[in-house]
């Protein structure tokens, strides 16, 4: 699957079906930090997702 | 699970794809009953709090980051059920480099679209220099300066237009934090303050509608608003204590669900005791008159340590 962090960093990673809360605890995030698509569709962090999918993994800005 | 989406949870109350996990309650939310159910609890707290009375003109702080634009987007979606009230956006320009520019522009353009009313103030003309002027070897203390002067700036603000509320879009994790950082500090006068709708008379009450909605909540809200934007974060938030304590309590939010609301429970529990000795004990700077816990008031004191 390929994982689209906030900075626009890629990553192609080799996982087998997995939630989306492993991953980010793996990438070191909190997911209660983030809001996470699955290709361009918005999704809670207990979704399990597979190896075709495009993961986008954003940051939810603080201050203002 | 979705049959159509593999491994996609569904909504509890619709069985259409979710988007959002309330880890607190353990129920999964599609869009549309994602945003009835904060809508909802928006309304419910502003009803049981007694937030905003019929013939209010509420000046709504809106900075054009994510939480204010939230906060107006709900209260104007709010507004039908809301009688003779009025809403008022102010913006308030502290002048710092490179951020606030982006988020002007984005409250602008919403109030516009909105059809609100629209003020912007800046720190400039209201303090004479902008805050980075201020913060000129003194960064470490950004958030603290620019709080005092913002609040300041939003009072005025508020005056200017006649409100009778000042709302800001303090969210759940904010409120929280604030909580928490009071405790560190051991202010007790601060973490009681209740300066919602007992205000005797003394300064414009302010609300926070928002103050029990969870950050990521609003967030997801945004995106199905299609109004989520992705702007700058303030440069000084990395000398911010809560930005420790952000994330000290966000860790502590993920493992243990409901600690954030439990410590809202916590300082209501003490504050209803505590807050009218406060208010009654407040009088007014010799400076500028405001209401003050002492002689003279924070803004006083501060714009003196900085020079003016």
């Amino acid at each position: 699957m390929k994982l689209i962090l906030d900075d626009r960093d890629e990553r192609i990673l080799k996982h087998d079906p997995a939630p989306v809360e492993q991953i980010l605890r793996e990438a070191g995030i909190n997911p209660l930090d983030v809001i996470v698509s699955r290709n361009g569709n918005l999704i809670p962090e207990d979704t399990v997702v597979g190896a075709d999918d495009v993961i986008r993994v954003i940051r939810i800005a603080h201050g203002g | 699970m979705d049959p159509n989406n593999p491994g996609l949870p569904v909504c509890f109350r619709c069985t259409a794809p979710a988007v959002i996990f309330q880890r607190d309650s353990g129920h999964h939310l599609c869009g549309a009953h994602l945003v009835e159910d904060i809508e909802s609890r928006v309304a419910d707290l502003i009803k049981t709090r007694g937030m905003i009375a019929p013939g209010d003109r509420v000046a709504v702080a809106l900075s054009g980051g994510k939480d204010s634009t939230a906060l107006l987007l709900l209260l104007v979606s709010l507004l039908p059920t809301l009688h003779d009230v009025k809403l008022i956006a102010i913006t308030i320009d502290e002048g710092i480099a490179g951020y606030r520019d982006a988020t002007i522009t984005a409250a602008e353009h919403l109030a516009c679209d909105l059809g609100i009313e629209h003020h912007c103030i800046s720190f400039p003309e209201l303090f004479g220099n902008s805050l980075d002027v201020f913060l000129k070897g003194r960064e470490t203390q950004a958030c603290s300066i620019c709080g005092i002067l913002r609040r300041k700036a939003l009072a005025v603000g508020a005056r200017q237009v006649s409100a009778t509320k000042l709302a800001t879009g303090h969210n759940l994790d904010d409120e929280a934090q604030s909580v928490l950082m009071n405790v560190f500090r051991g202010d007790l006068p601060r973490l009681i303050r209740n300066s919602g709708t007992d205000s005797s008379g003394k300064f414009i009450p302010r609300i926070k509608p928002l103050s029990l909605i969870p950050e990521k909540e609003i967030a997801v809200y945004l995106m199905l608003k299609n109004a989520w934007k992705e702007l700058p974060e303030c440069p000084y938030t990395r000398y911010a204590l809560r930005r420790e304590v952000r994330s000290v309590l966000s860790n502590f939010e993920y493992k243990h669900p409901g600690t954030m609301l439990h410590l809202m429970e916590s300082r209501e529990k003490i504050e209803q005791p505590c807050t009218r000795p406060i208010i009654a004990s407040l009088h007014s700077c010799r400076e500028c008159g405001d209401p003050s816990s002492s002689d003279l008031c924070q803004v006083c004191s501060l714009l003196r340590s900085l020079g003016r």
